[in-house]
C-alpha cells in the first residue's frame, strides 16, 4: 500500500486547492464548490486513517467509514443551505458576484 | 498681644471705624512697649505647628516680641494711629474709601505681625503681604495709568530683593542644620543648642529671632561662628539678605520705585514709603545681625551701599520739581544711613541700636514732612514746587509743623534727628577706625549731611519764604481743619522729644548697643555724664557746621521768595540733566527689560511655538497617515475577510504546533 504520509499529502494539497477557491472565486456557486471541495479533502482524510488502521473490522476501521458517509450527508445539508443564502442573496444585489456585496464595507 | 493685632484687622466700611481700630492696636503697643522697658528681655510664645513635613520638620508661626520688636510696635502704630486720623478729612472727597481703609487696615495688620514674627517663614509671610498692600495703595488712583505704572514698578523692583532675602533665608537654613543623637535635625546656629520640643522646627532655638541665653544682654552670636569655613557663604547668605532689605527700602540699585510710587496718596506715602514699610528693610537687617549676625565682608557691604546711596538719593532730590519726590529722596537717603549704621555697628560688634535709634526719629519727622506736605497739597491743589510760595503767612500752623521737620530732619539740635543722625555718624566713624578702607563711604554720609539741609530747605523756602505765591490760577489758601493740623502738631512735639528719651534707661534697653547716648562727645550711661572722646565732640560739631552751611545755601539760593534757575548756558545744565532723569536709572531698567527680559521672552515663544507644537503636529501626521493605512484594509470584500481569517488560523496552528513545545523547553517545562 502506499504509505500513510502520501495520502494525508494529498488531501492536504486538495484542501488547498479548496482554500485558494475560497479565496479567489468571484462566482458564489463556484465559492460554494470549493467549500464542497475543502470537505471532502477532510473525509478523506478520516478514510485514510480508516484504511490503515489494524484491521478492517476492528473499532478504528469501521469508524472511519462511517464518519466518511455521516459527513457526505452533512456536506449535502450544508450544500443546500449555502444555495439558499446564495438564492437570497441574488435577490438582494441582482448578481451572483461575490465582489458586489460590499456591504461589510465601513 | 494677639488683639493688638486684631486690632487692626480688615476693616470695611468709613474712616471711623479705621481710626478705632487702630486707636486700640496702638494702646497696645505702647502697652506692649512699656512692658518691654519695664521687664526687658524677649517675650516668647511659640504658638502653632502651621505645617508639619513627614520628615519630622515642623513649620511654626509664633510670636515674639523682642526688644527691637517693641521700639517698632511704638513707632508703627503712633504713626499709623495719626496718618489714619489725618486720612479721615484728606482723603474725604476722594472716592473707593472704603477700599482705601481696607487696605490701609490689611497693611497695619500686616505691619504689626511682621514686627511680631517669630521666625523668618513667617516674617517672609508678612513681608510679602506688606508689600501687596503697598502695590495696592499706590495704584490707589488706579484709573490714572502712572499711578498704575507705578504700583507695579515697586511690585516688581521690591520682587526682585524678595528673591534675594528668599535665598539669603534659604543660605540660612540650610547651613545651619546639623544632627543631633537623637536622630532629628537641628537647625540651630550654635553647636550644642538644643530644640526644647520638635526634632525640626523652622523657629527652633537660633534660627528663631530669640537669644540662644537667658541672658539677654549678650543676644547676639559671637564673631567667632561666623568666620571660618563657612565664611563665603554666610557672606552671601548676608548680602542676600541686604538685597532683600534694599527692595524694599529702596536701597541702590533698587531705589527706582520709591519716587514714582508718590503717586499714591500722600498719606499712603506718610506711613507706608516714609515710616513703615521702609522702615522694613531695616528691621529685617537690624534682627538678622542680632540673630544670626553679618561677616565682616556683608557688613562691609552694607555700610557701602547704604553710604552710596545716602548721597545718591540726595542729589536727586535737590533738582526735584515734585514736593512728594523731595520727600521719597530723603527718604532714601535716610534710609541709607540706617542702613549703613546697620553695617557699621556689625563691624564693631555692637548691636543696632543706632540705627533703630535713626529709624524711630526719622518715622516721626519724616511722617510730619509728609503729611504737612499733604496739607499744602491740599490747599494749594498742586504738587509743583514752582508754583508755590508765600505760604507761612495763610498756613501758620504748617508751616511751623514743616520747619520742625526740616530742622530735625537736617540733624540740627535739640531736634531728634540731630541726635540720631550723631549716632548713626559716630558709629561710622568707629567703624571707619577699624577698617580705614571703609573711609569713602564716611565721606559720602558726611557729604549727604549738607546735601539733606540743603534740599530739604530749598523745599521749605520755595513753599513757604517769601511773601506771595508764584501760582498760576487762584488758589483757596488755608489751614486745613484740627483733624489734619493734630497729627501734624503731634508729630512735631514727637520730633522734638524723643531725641532725649534714650536718657531713660529702661528706653535703652529697647535700642540694643546704644545702651549710651551721647552728643559732642559726652555720653550719659545710667546717669552720669561723662566725656567720652574727643574726635565724637568734632564729629557732633563737623556734622552740624556742615547742616548750618546747607541751610545757609538754601536760603542764599532760595529763601525769600528766589528762585534759583541754572542760566541756561550754564555748564552745570549737564549736570541738572543727568540728575534730573535720575541718573538714567529708569532708562536702564527699561532697556534691560526690553532687551534681555522681551528677547528672552521671544526665544522660549519661538520654542514654544515651532519645537513644542512641530513636535505634537508630527505626531498628529503620523497617526493620520496611519490610520489612512490602516483603513485600507476594509475592502468590504468578503474574499479579503476570508483571507484574514485563513491566515489567523494557519498561524494559530502553527504556534500550538511549534511554539508551545519549544517555550515550555526554554522555560524549563515550569
Amino acid at each position: 500500500m502506499i504509505p500513510l504520509e502520501d495520502l494525508l499529502i494529498y488531501s492536504g494539497l486538495l484542501f488547498a486547492v479548496g482554500v485558494f477557491g475560497v479565496l479567489t472565486r468571484r462566482n458564489f456557486i463556484l465559492l460554494l464548490v470549493s467549500i464542497e471541495i475543502i470537505m471532502n479533502a477532510a473525509i478523506l482524510n478520516f478514510i485514510a486513517f480508516a484504511a490503515y488502521s489494524p484491521s478492517t473490522t476492528s473499532l478504528g476501521g469501521v469508524t472511519g467509514q462511517g464518519i466518511a458517509v455521516i459527513l457526505i450527508g452533512l456536506a449535502a445539508t450544508e450544500v443546500a443551505v449555502g444555495l439558499a443564502i446564495v438564492v437570497a442573496l441574488n435577490r438582494i444585489i441582482g448578481s451572483v458576484n461575490v465582489s458586489k456585496a460590499m456591504e461589510l464595507k465601513l | 498681644m494677639f488683639l493688638g493685632l486684631t486690632g487692626t484687622s480688615f476693616k470695611n466700611g468709613g474712616g471711623i471705624f479705621a481710626v478705632i481700630g487702630e486707636g486700640l492696636a496702638l494702646a497696645f503697643g505702647v502697652f506692649v512697649a512699656i512692658e518691654e522697658v519695664l521687664a526687658p528681655g524677649p517675650y516668647h510664645d511659640r504658638s502653632f505647628v502651621w505645617l508639619a513635613l513627614p520628615d519630622g520638620t515642623n513649620f511654626v508661626m509664633g510670636i515674639l516680641v523682642s526688644p527691637l520688636g517693641a521700639l517698632m510696635l511704638i513707632v508703627v502704630n503712633v504713626v499709623g494711629f495719626l496718618v489714619v486720623l489725618y486720612s479721615l478729612e484728606y482723603m474725604e472727597k476722594e472716592e473707593g474709601l472704603a477700599r482705601y481703609y481696607a487696605e490701609l487696615m490689611l497693611f497695619l495688620t500686616a505691619m504689626n505681625a511682621l514686627i511680631l514674627a517669630d521666625n523668618y517663614l513667617e516674617f517672609i509671610i508678612f513681608w510679602e503681604l506688606v508689600g501687596l498692600c503697598s502695590y495696592l495703595l499706590i495704584g490707589f488712583f488706579w484709573k490714572k495709568p502712572e499711578a498704575a505704572s507705578a504700583a507695579r514698578k515697586a511690585f516688581l523692583v521690591t520682587r526682585v530683593g524678595d528673591i534675594m532675602l528668599f535665598v539669603g533665608v534659604f543660605i540660612f537654613f540650610t547651613s545651619f542644620a546639623t544632627a543631633t543623637a537623637g536622630g532629628g535635625v537641628n537647625i540651630s546656629p550654635y553647636p550644642g543648642a538644643v530644640c526644647p520640643s520638635h526634632p525640626i522646627t523652622w523657629s527652633c532655638s537660633g534660627f528663631v529671632f530669640a537669644p540662644p541665653n537667658a541672658d539677654s544682654s549678650q543676644p547676639f552670636l559671637s564673631s567667632s561662628v561666623l568666620t571660618g569655613a563657612n565664611s563665603t557663604l554666610m557672606t552671601l547668605g548676608g548680602i542676600m539678605i541686604l538685597g532683600g532689605a534694599a527692595g524694599k527700602s529702596a536701597q541702590f540699585p533698587l531705589h527706582t520705585w520709591l519716587p514714582d510710587a508718590m503717586e499714591g496718596p500722600t498719606t499712603v506715602s506718610a506711613l507706608i514709603h516714609a515710616a513703615t514699610m521702609v522702615a522694613a528693610g531695616v528691621f529685617l537687617l537690624a534682627i538678622t545681625s542680632i540673630y544670626i549676625g553679618f561677616t565682616v565682608d556683608a557688613a562691609m557691604v552694607i555700610l557701602a551701599i547704604g553710604g552710596f546711596t545716602s548721597l545718591f538719593a540726595g542729589t536727586m532730590g535737590l533738582v526735584s520739581r515734585d514736593i512728594k519726590r523731595v520727600i521719597a529722596y530723603s527718604t532714601i537717603s535716610q534710609l541709607g544711613y540706617m542702613t549703613m549704621a546697620v553695617g557699621a555697628a556689625s563691624l564693631v560688634v555692637l548691636g543696632p541700636g543706632g540705627a533703630m535709634f535713626q529709624l524711630f526719629t526719622h518715622a516721626f519727622f519724616k511722617a510730619l514732612l509728609f503729611l504737612a506736605a499733604g496739607a499744602v497739597i491740599h490747599s494749594v491743589g498742586s504738587q509743583d514746587l514752582f508754583t508755590m510760595g508765600g505760604l507761612s503767612k495763610a498756613m501758620p500752623v504748617t508751616a511751623y509743623t514743616m520747619l520742625i521737620g526740616a530742622l530735625a530732619l537736617s540733624g540740627i539740635p535739640p531736634f531728634s534727628g540731630f541726635f540720631s543722625k550723631d549716632a548713626v555718624l559716630s558709629l561710622t566713624w568707629s567703624a571707619v577706625q577699624k577698617y580705614p578702607m571703609m573711609f569713602p563711604f564716611f565721606l559720602l554720609a558726611l557729604a549727604a549731611v549738607f546735601l539733606t539741609a540743603l534740599y530739604i530747605f530749598r523745599l521749605w523756602f520755595l513753599c513757604f519764604g517769601g511773601d506771595k505765591s508764584r501760582a498760576t490760577g487762584d488758589q483757596h489758601v488755608h489751614e486745613p481743619s484740627w483733624i489734619m493740623q493734630a497729627p501734624l502738631v503731634i508729630l512735631a512735639a514727637l520730633s522734638v522729644v524723643v531725641g532725649f528719651l534714650p536718657l531713660f534707661g529702661g528706653f535703652s534697653g529697647l535700642l540694643p548697643g546704644a545702651a549710651s547716648w551721647g552728643v559732642f562727645g559726652f555720653t550719659v550711661t545710667g546717669g552720669h555724664i561723662a566725656f567720652s572722646s574727643a574726635p565724637d565732640l568734632y564729629l557732633s560739631l563737623g556734622s552740624l557746621a556742615l547742616a548750618l552751611s546747607g541751610i545757609t545755601v538754601a536760603y542764599f539760593f532760595w529763601g525769600n521768595g528766589k528762585v534759583f534757575g541754572l542760566p541756561e548756558n550754564s555748564p552745570l545744565k549737564a549736570g541738572q540733566t543727568v540728575l534730573v532723569r535720575k541718573y538714567y536709572f529708569d532708562d536702564a531698567y527699561d532697556g534691560l527689560a526690553h532687551g534681555v527680559v522681551l528677547g528672552l521672552a521671544r526665544a522660549f515663544d519661538w520654542f514654544d511655538r515651532y519645537v513644542i507644537d512641530g513636535t505634537i503636529h508630527g505626531f498628529e501626521r503620523v497617526f493620520a497617515a496611519a490610520s489612512t493605512k490602516a483603513r485600507q484594509a476594509q475592502t468590504g470584500l468578503v474574499s479579503s475577510y476570508a483571507s484574514w481569517i485563513i491566515l489567523g488560523i494557519v498561524l494559530i496552528v502553527a504556534f500550538f504546533l511549534y511554539g508551545v513545545p519549544h517555550l515550555s523547553s526554554l522555560w524549563g517545562g515550569g
